[in-house]
């Protein structure tokens, strides 16, 4: 997988010239200017207890229920710091449960933490909520802050009188949106008849209504189809690029992370496991790589599997031609081994890749890779 | 500024109200529809039955009277009623409605009124049937005329005026203003039907905008919005208020139009012989009074409205909301109903309960009678009840342990 995500295509070139037009520069001097130098989102030691209600089971234990209640505190989110500055893209991942969701509550001053301190635009998030909102836009992907069954303009009319946009200031959006997210097929229609990616288009000019400078996204592409996750991503990396728009995102499509997002922040059971640049997760974590390669006669298979297994390695069959070698970057270098197999055969052609990172995510989710990633240990050569 | 955002939310959930079919229901459709069908059965239902009874002739047997050919001649040429001859069990016959009544001559009763010795005449009668009734009063109004006649013949005989046996006349005359009359009887349900549709009407758009907010995932966006928590609910409960005023208007315009529809209809049909003589809807509710019983709402519907957004709020999910508010309802149609119950007269401390206060000087202000101190202090008992309502609905959207319960 490539690490430069973006691509100039026609597209994009295009979305980039309307973006340059239409963008005033200082909308966000008040920002830019109280914000210089500084991160624009600082937490610290941000915690979030919930007091939940412990179910015992079968019909006796419901019965026990109704009488006796036995509570337990759930640490959603466990003393997490980090910071993000000005025209960052930042990807936030973990499984299910992690407290991805939580944090972006907390951010977005839905819910107030149970300790921690938390500074975003110069604002406290859940004491100064009204005002700080009017800086964020917020994307929950699998909700929509559109009206479900009236025409899709009305919303942002809806939304206009909410931000206090001025009537010019709107309509100079709209056109953006219309040319940028090509939503003017279906602002006239009822929400309810958006197929989702049509819908998340919507939500996301809904959300950057009022130009703000953070940009907060709950999955953002959850549910769409290939060419409506590439359309979203195009959109929110040409806005990043353009507006300097700041992106917190959380996903659970490792595309979006590895073609958007520079830096990425894992958690799990409430802690912060790794906040950092992606590509230093993959130096870290990518011990194994693999190797494909072609033969041109068939003869050459069992002498590459002597040489091989001299070095300990396996290899695999993928078709009648092709083979697949995986090895421990730390016990053999790539070119060593190339070296090796080209020695003994005859090679037509060679590819090498990396793990995969939904594999290396998968690792630290299920526990393997953690020391790893907290610990810092020293990068393999 | 402040009011502004509210203003916004109150217009976004009333656009959003108006499309959607269930609260347009019992919004406007109910209170229409339920009042002429009220009125209107009930007339119907009036002169069907009044007019049956009156236009069956009632069969009676006359028991004994062996002879007694005058007092026998006397029930025979009794207009209105069919004699049968006596056979059988008649205290059955009665039961099942062969007959409708039976009178129970002693013998020799001719005989014994020449003596002078008084003899009980029995009537028997289906006592709740309306029919049964009619027989009865017919066979004893025919037996006091009968007594009546018998008096006379025997001061006649005796030379002594007629006038001897009737000392005084005693006389009743009605003082109550003639909306009185009637507000007692019928009047008085319409405080109660304006109370318990202001609640139904309420209840759907309380559940939407909370239960159903939540259901729907959609909490959270709003609570992203720059609208403060507090500018959010007086939004939310302004749309569910004006729901519930929306149901009550509606409700009592309906019942003007419909029971003055009713009442020229009752009165064309007893003009045209069908149905009683006394036409049940024959009155009228003053357009004071249709203002003061609003006014007197207005409070109970504010209090009703937060009281219904604090719970459904406290929901989960729209089926949790619904478990909730049922019971409240009965809460609600208990004072009422005890309002219009007979003989439950205003006091002090009853103007202090919230529902029924409210009912039981309605009914008085439906009847024309305006007590000017009792109208104070339930006004402004409502009104406390209805600000503290909606302070707790404030208070708890303002808990994020009620918003995002798990």
């Amino acid at each position: 997988m490539g690490a430069q995500p973006h691509e100039s295509g026609p597209r994009s070139l295009f979305i980039g010239l309307v973006l340059a037009k239409l963008w005033n520069p200082f909308a966000h001097a008040r920002i830019s200017i109280s914000m210089s130098g500084q991160p624009l989102i600082s937490v610290r030691d941000l915690c979030k207890y919930f007091r939940t209600f412990h179910r015992r089971e079968g019909l006796w234990g419901g019965i026990q229920n109704l009488f006796v209640r036995e509570y337990q505190t759930v640490r959603a989110v466990d003393r997490i710091s980090f910071e993000i500055e000005p025209g960052e893209m930042v990807g936030y991942i973990g499984p299910n449960g992690a407290g991805k969701s939580t944090t972006i509550k907390m951010l977005t001053g839905i819910l107030v933490p149970s300790s921690g301190v938390m500074l975003a635009n110069g604002f406290v998030p859940w004491k100064q909520r009204a005002s700080y909102v009017k800086t964020i836009g917020v994307v929950f992907g699998q909700r929509t802050q559109l009206w479900w069954d009236i025409a899709v303009v009305e919303s942002f009319k809806l939304l206009r009188r909410i931000y206090g946009v001025s009537q010019r200031d709107f309509d100079e959006r709209m056109e953006l949106f219309h040319q940028v997210l090509g939503i003017s097929d279906y602002l006239n229609t009822p929400v309810r008849k958006l197929s989702l990616g049509e819908r998340m288009r919507c939500d996301l000019a809904a959300a950057l209504l009022h130009n703000p400078p953070i940009l907060f996204l709950d999955e953002p592409t959850i549910g769409l189809d290939v060419v409506a996750k590439d359309h979203i991503r195009k959109f929110l990396h040409a806005i990043n690029q353009r507006y300097r728009t700041t992106v917190l995102l959380t996903t659970h499509d490792m595309d979006d992370i590895e073609e958007l997002c520079r830096r990425i922040m894992i958690i799990d059971h409430g802690q912060l496991l790794y906040d950092g640049p992606l590509h230093e997760l993959k130096q870290r974590l990518l011990r194994t790589k693999q190797i494909k390669f072609a033969l041109r006669g068939s003869e050459a298979a069992s002498l590459l599997g002597a040489a091989l297994s001299a070095e300990g390695l396996e290899s695999e069959k993928v078709d009648e031609m092709t083979y697949r070698v995986r090895f421990d970057r730390t016990r053999i270098s790539t070119a060593e081994l190339i070296r090796k197999i080209l020695a003994a055969g005859d090679i037509r052609d060679l590819l090498i890749e990396d793990e995969p990172i939904e594999e290396i995510i998968k690792r630290i989710y299920a526990g393997e890779a953690v020391k790893e990633v907290s610990a810092g240990a020293p990068l393999p050569s | 500024m402040s009011l502004r955002n509210a203003l916004i939310v109150y217009r976004k959930e009333l656009t959003d109200s108006l499309r959607d079919r269930r609260t347009l229901i019992s919004m406007v459709v109910v209170p229409i529809l339920i009042m002429p069908v009220m009125s209107i059965g009930i007339g119907a239902l009036m002169i069907e039955v009044v007019g049956k009874a009156q236009e069956e002739i009632p069969k009676v047997m006359i028991l004994g009277g062996d002879r007694s050919p005058r007092a026998l001649a006397d029930l025979m040429a009794l207009k209105g009623v069919q004699v049968v001859p006596s056979t059988g069990d008649y205290r059955q016959q009665i039961s099942d409605k062969k007959i409708r009544a039976a009178v129970d001559l002693p013998s020799e009763f001719d005989k014994s009124l020449e003596d002078g010795r008084v003899e009980v005449v029995k009537i028997y009668n289906y006592a709740g049937d309306l029919k049964s009734g009619f027989a009865a009063d017919k066979l004893e109004t025919s037996l006091h005329d009968y007594s009546d006649h018998t008096v006379k013949q025997r001061l006649e005989a005796h030379k002594l005026p007629a006038d001897l046996v009737t000392p005084f006349k005693v006389q009743k005359e009605n003082v109550a203003p003639p909306e009185k009359v009637s507000g007692a009887a019928i009047g008085g349900f319409l405080p109660y039907f304006v109370i318990i549709l202001c609640v139904t009407g309420a209840m759907y758009p309380a559940i939407d905008l909370t239960a159903g907010e939540k259901e729907r995932g959609t909490i959270e966006t709003i609570l992203c919005s720059p609208v403060s928590r507090t500018h959010l609910v007086f939004g939310k409960f302004l749309m569910v208020l004006t729901a519930a005023l929306c149901t009550a208007v509606l409700a009592i315009i309906s019942m003007g139009v419909s029971f003055r529809a009713a009442k020229a209809w009752m009165a064309s049909a007893i003009a045209t012989g069908r149905g009683g003589a006394d036409n049940p809807l024959n009155f009228s509710i003053g357009i004071k009074a249709i203002g003061a019983v609003f006014f007197m709402v207005l409070p109970l519907a504010v209090f009703f409205s937060a009281t219904l957004l604090a719970i459904a709020l406290f929901a989960k999910s729209y089926k949790e909301a619904q478990s909730y508010l049922s019971p409240l309802i009965i809460l609600v149609v208990l004072p009422a109903i005890a309002g219009v119950l007979p003989g439950v007269e205003l006091n002090a401390k009853l103007a202090m309960i919230p529902v029924l206060s409210t009912s039981l000087v309605c009914k008085e202000i439906v009847s024309g009678t305006f007590h000017w101190s009792y109208i104070g202090l339930i006004f402004l008992s409502s009104c406390i009840y209805a600000a503290a309502a909606l302070f707790i609905a404030v208070k708890l959207f303002q808990r994020e342990d009620v918003l995002f319960r798990t």
